[in-house]
């Protein structure tokens, strides 16, 4: 008769590594693969202060002790592995947004989407700005790139998924760790969450203008 | 000794408190229902639940609780039995807390308790205003536990078709269908304990859920069991009338305060709201000083008819009252009531918190039932048991409200541990029996679905149960006159004629409703008969049976229990002294001051 | 008066209604579509049981009466769960003048079909036994009162006690389906209701342990359309991050302090 799987699924073993796993991989997408994103956009923004101040931080953090290890631990494995479980979670579940269009809902088959852009987005800018250039993107190189437009609208959206998925993120985090366990907690946890994709948002955008149309508002800041 | 076999057919409280007290005994219990357990009609239970715990500081007593009971059942009800279950209304209660029931609770962390109808006392525990259906749940989850011990097996979404009874007329293990592969199958057991609930369906329209249709009960009955004050049917005061069923407005609603009312004016056509006071005919508070809108059952409900039907006084001449609850605040209506008034806002689309709703008596309850005991819930049948609404035992003439959730949970308590008690003693159990007892029980209910599953008439049965509702509750719920008794009881005759020409309109033989739908409704219409012959006999007015022709009630002559006999599709009746030991019977008068 | 006698006093006014039908488990579903004589206070039920006391068909088919589950008609069973124009609820309490016509019924899609609407729900009920939904009891014999319970307690967790099992948060939910096992909205919200119950609370550890397993509350993936469908408005949301929270804190302080 029926082969439906919800008919078998219910005596089970209690192997809690699913536990395990599915609280790591929230927790990696804000340890560290967002504290990562915000250290990046923080040091991107010292293109707002001059060309100069960019290369050197970029040349600062190029010359950090042991740094192939902690971009390995630190970086590239928890994105990696943030990615590649988030993949395994998309796939067991079915969006259907269109049929229960409650915000939620959209911000769960958003979240999916936008971190499939984000992964594409960060292998492309990992390709294009650390292998083609061998290591040594600095601004003129950044520049350039932002000149074509393709370039830089690819930038724009790549920066828009990270930042909606980071700041969902966030929400989702404090709901699945139970630190906003209250329907209060959870609305304040979204706004939160929501500041904190609206800030990315737009400093990545002025970072992305900023490099590509020489734009530096904060010069003054060193003529001081 | 070897191991006893039980079978519980019937997930409601009281079958599933049979299911608990068998498998704490360690005899394992297969039990049977048509729907989920969860699901059983139990769950409509709104109002709360009896037991004299004296937490109010009002010198409430069991002793009180019996005597309400008793006086509220007009001293039809047997006294000892009652009497023991007014006594172990406290434990019971107490049970329940410990299985984790959310009853309502004092500032203290107490139960609270509130006021039901035929009572002057807080005696009635509950949770929120969906009191059955939390302690279904409780029962269900600790059946659940056994369930996973493996000490019950559950077979949901099966219809108990028959007994299997032996030569000597010895109950051997039941016949069922599953509903889904309709496949006929039988059960040897040692006993079977029936808890098969309500019969609502008889009336067509009635407060109960959809499958308490009395067709386990009407099975048994003509297989020899006795059907005991099968015409008194208590109608409830306060339902929303509806097309597919009334739905019901708890007691707890004029137990918190609610009040009933209709315009002074006849026809008066202004909004409830506009009518001030003093134009306001609050008739049981003027009729009934005392006990004001808590008048038993019985009494508000053919108060209503008067003021309707007599006075003509309905709600812009239609069959309809107030029950007001707007003048209570909203507060104190969310945190008692909210699952009711939510029933009214959501089939109705008015809010009961600020329009006062308009209700109307249906028919609610069966005090009759399958006849039992004074001591062991057993049948006349020997190993057949019953407890729960299915049963006759414990409300007499007329049933006060929140006394049902007891006498369920009491049934059941009582009916396992005897059904064990007879189980053990059996020389023989059912491995002994021969095996075609039960082929043949099995081949006379197939042979039965074949019959059906190919006639060939003309006849729809929604149609035919339509009719059997129209006219069962048009005479034979609240007002009974002989002449109209006749012809209801002729009509049904009928009705029993145009069945043998239905024509199923589904003939698969998968999940097929229809057909288990016809197989209840030929149950109906035996039950339906039973209950008119009853109240046609019965020549006086007692309880919820009231005939305007012998409008007294005749304890000489009717302090009676009816006892039905079913035999080669006669009915006869005998009748059984009934249990007064303790309180002799006095007057039932709920508008004197005294 | 409050209701219309059935089939008799209609103003001609009609309810289209299309139902998806499917005798068995082996046929292929097909849809049927009937015309029905509006009446006020109509509801589903009313619809279906119209259809089975004339199944025919819009265009004069005869067709057999539509198998449906429901029994209480007040929405407190949970029994007739289906899809409504799309939307997971109970039919007892959808209204036909709240729909859109025609109005589209079907069975709900996340549990194996029966017949027509009746759906198996009973791994529902099998869930609740593995997650231990039970407070631990020696026995029915008196034993006196339970614990003290305060008001605010109880009026914090009798919403949870109300669910109905009617598999609507089941139905809506992204990661309730064939690929996955998870238990759903309903069943945690029972743990929580457990968890919280004084005696309940001394089978938090196992209860726990079966939340933390397949199928256990980790695959919540927060798209909160539970708390839409509830019929029962149980804060479903809330219960699922408090059960997380107790899951983390015994996975985390379990595991430090034993
Ligand atoms: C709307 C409403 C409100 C009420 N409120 C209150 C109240 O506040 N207080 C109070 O004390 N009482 C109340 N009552 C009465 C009370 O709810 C019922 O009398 C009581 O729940 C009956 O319980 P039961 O266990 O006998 O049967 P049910 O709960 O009706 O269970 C019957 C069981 O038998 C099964 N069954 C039936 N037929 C068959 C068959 N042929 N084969 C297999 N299984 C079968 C069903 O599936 C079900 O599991 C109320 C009743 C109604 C209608
Ligand atoms: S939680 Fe709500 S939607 Fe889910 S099963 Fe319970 S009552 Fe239904
Ligand atoms: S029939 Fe019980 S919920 Fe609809």
């Amino acid at each position: 008769m029926s082969t439906h799987p919800l008919t078998m699924s219910a005596s089970k073993t209690d192997d809690q590594s699913a536990f395990f796993w599915r609280k790591l991989h929230s927790l990696s997408g804000i340890v560290p693969v967002g504290v990562f994103l915000a250290e990046h956009f923080w040091s991107n923004s010292y293109v707002l202060v001059s060309p100069e101040k960019y290369d050197a931080v970029g040349q600062e953090l190029q010359t950090l002790p042991f740094r192939p290890i902690i971009e390995a631990a630190g970086i590239w494995l928890p994105i990696l592995f943030h990615a590649g479980y988030g993949f395994y979670i998309w796939g067991k579940g079915k969006s259907n947004a269109f049929a229960y269009p409650w915000m939620h809902n959209w911000m769960y088959t958003l979240q999916r989407w936008s971190g499939l852009i984000a992964f594409l987005f960060i292998g492309w800018h990992v390709y294009t700005a650390r292998f083609l250039t061998g290591g040594r993107s600095n601004f003129v190189t950044v520049h350039d790139d932002l000149s074509n437009n393709l370039y830089a609208a690819f930038y724009l959206v790549g920066v828009l998924a990270a930042s909606f998925h980071l700041g969902n993120g966030i929400w989702n985090f404090l709901c699945k760790w139970g630190l906003a366990a209250t329907t209060r907690a959870q609305r304040a946890a979204a706004y939160l969450g929501a500041a904190v994709a609206v800030s990315f948002t737009l400093a990545g955008i002025l970072i992305v203008y900023s490099a590509r149309y020489n734009f530096h508002p904060f010069a003054r800041y060193i003529q001081q | 000794m070897r191991e006893p076999k039980i079978i519980v057919v019937g997930g409601g409280l009281a079958g599933l408190m049979a299911v608990i007290r068998a498998a704490e005994a360690g005899v394992p219990v297969d039990l049977f229902s048509i729907v989920p357990v969860k699901r059983s009609h139990s769950v409509c239970a709104q109002g709360g639940i009896n037991a004299a715990k004296n937490l109010k500081g009002e010198g409430d007593s069991t002793d009180r609780h019996f005597d309400d009971t008793v006086y509220g059942g007009d001293f039809l009800a047997n006294q000892g039995p009652v009497k023991r279950m007014c006594e172990a209304a406290p434990g019971i209660i107490d049970m329940l807390d410990r299985m984790g029931v959310m009853f309502n609770r004092t500032a203290e962390g107490l139960l609270d308790f509130r006021r039901f109808g035929g009572t002057l006392f807080h005696r009635t525990a509950f949770a929120g205003a969906t009191t059955g259906q939390q302690m279904l749940y409780a029962l269900d989850e600790q059946v659940r536990r056994f369930e996973s011990e493996r000490k019950v097996k559950k077979y949901e979404g099966w219809t108990f078709l028959s007994a299997v009874l032996d030569d000597h007329r010895v109950c051997r293990g039941i016949c069922a269908m599953d509903l889904k592969t309709m496949e006929v199958r039988t059960f040897p057991a040692d006993a079977a304990i029936f808890c098969t609930g309500g019969i609502g369906a008889v009336f067509g329209r009635s407060t109960n859920s959809v499958v308490c249709t009395g067709s386990a009960q009407s099975a048994l009955f003509q297989q020899g069991a006795n059907y005991a004050n099968a015409e008194f049917i208590q109608v409830h005061p306060t339902a929303i009338p509806g097309e597919d069923k009334c739905r019901l407005m708890s007691e707890s609603a004029r137990g918190e305060g609610g009040r009933v009312w209709v315009p002074r004016k006849p026809g008066d056509k202004r909004p409830a709201k506009q009518i001030p006071e003093a134009e306001r005919f609050y008739f049981l508070e003027e009729w009934y000083p005392k006990y004001g809108n808590l008048v038993p059952r019985d009494i508000a409900t053919r108060a209503i008819h008067k003021v309707v039907y007599t006075q003509k006084m309905g709600l812009e001449g239609a069959p309809a009252v107030y029950l007001d609850v707007s003048h209570i605040p909203r507060e104190t209506l969310d945190r008692k009531l909210e699952g009711i008034l939510e029933i009214y806002e959501k089939f109705l689309g008015v809010d009961p918190r600020e329009h006062p709703m308009r209700v109307f008596p249906a028919m609610h309850y069966t005090m009759g039932g399958l006849w039992i005991d004074n001591t062991n819930q057993a049948t006349n049948v020997s190993g057949i048991y019953a407890a729960g609404e299915c049963e006759y035992q414990y409300h007499g003439a007329n049933r006060l409200g929140a006394n049902s959730l007891v006498s369920c949970i009491y049934g059941g308590m009582v009916a396992a541990p005897a059904a064990i008690r007879y189980a053990g003693g059996l020389d023989k159990g059912c491995e002994s029996v021969p095996t075609i007892v039960y082929e043949n029980e099995r081949r006379r209910q197939e042979q039965i679905n074949d019959t059906m599953l190919h006639a060939e008439g003309t006849e729809n049965p929604v149609t035919i149960w339509k009719e059997m509702g129209d006219w069962m509750t048009e005479h034979v719920t609240v007002v009974r006159n002989n002449p109209d008794l006749e012809r209801t009881d002729a009509k049904l005759q009928e009705l029993a004629d145009r069945f043998k020409k239905i024509n199923l309109s589904d003939r698969t033989s998968w999940a097929n409703q229809t057909l288990s739908f016809c197989r209840e409704l030929q149950n109906m219409l035996v039950l339906a008969r039973c209950i008119t012959r009853g109240a046609l006999a019965r020549n006086e007015s007692r309880g919820a049976h009231y005939k305007p022709d012998f409008p007294d009630r005749n304890d000489a002559e009717w302090l009676k229990t009816t006892r039905a006999h079913y035999d080669c599709g006669t009915i006869k009746f005998t009748y059984e002294p009934v249990d007064t030991s303790t309180i002799p019977p006095r007057a039932r008068r709920y508008d004197a001051k005294a | 008066m409050d209701t219309a006698a059935p089939g008799g006093g209609n103003s001609g006014r009609k309810v289209v209604v299309r139902v998806k039908r499917r005798p068995d488990t082996r046929e292929e579903p097909r849809w049927e579509e009937f015309a029905l004589d509006w009446r006020p206070h109509m509801n589903i039920i009313i619809c279906l049981r119209d259809i089975a006391e004339r199944p025919v068909t819009r265009d004069g088919h005869a067709t057999t009466p539509v198998s449906y589950e429901a029994s209480c008609l007040e929405e407190v069973c949970g029994a007739c769960a289906m899809l409504i124009n799309g939307v997971s609820r109970q039919a007892c309490s959808t209204l036909v003048d709240s729909l859109e016509q025609p109005i589209r019924i079907e069975p709900l899609t996340k549990f194996p079909v029966v017949r027509d609407l009746v759906v198996d729900r009973s791994i529902m009920f099998e869930n609740l036994k593995r997650m231990k939904c039970w407070v631990p009891l020696d026995g029915t014999y008196d034993l006196g009162p339970g614990p003290r319970i305060s008001p605010e307690v109880q009026e914090k967790y009798y919403p949870l006690a109300r669910c109905i099992t009617c598999g609507n948060c089941l139905e809506v939910c992204p990661q309730v389906n064939e690929n996955s096992d998870f238990v759903g909205a309903a069943i945690l919200s029972q743990v929580r209701l457990f968890n919280a119950h004084p005696t309940g609370a001394m089978h938090m550890k196992e209860r726990l342990a079966a939340v933390m397993g397949p199928g256990g509350v980790a695959d919540c993936a927060n798209a909160q359309n539970c708390v839409e469908v509830c019929p029962k408005q149980i804060p479903l949301t809330e219960s699922i991050a408090e059960v997380n929270r107790q899951a983390i804190r015994e996975a985390v302080f379990g595991w430090l302090l034993g």
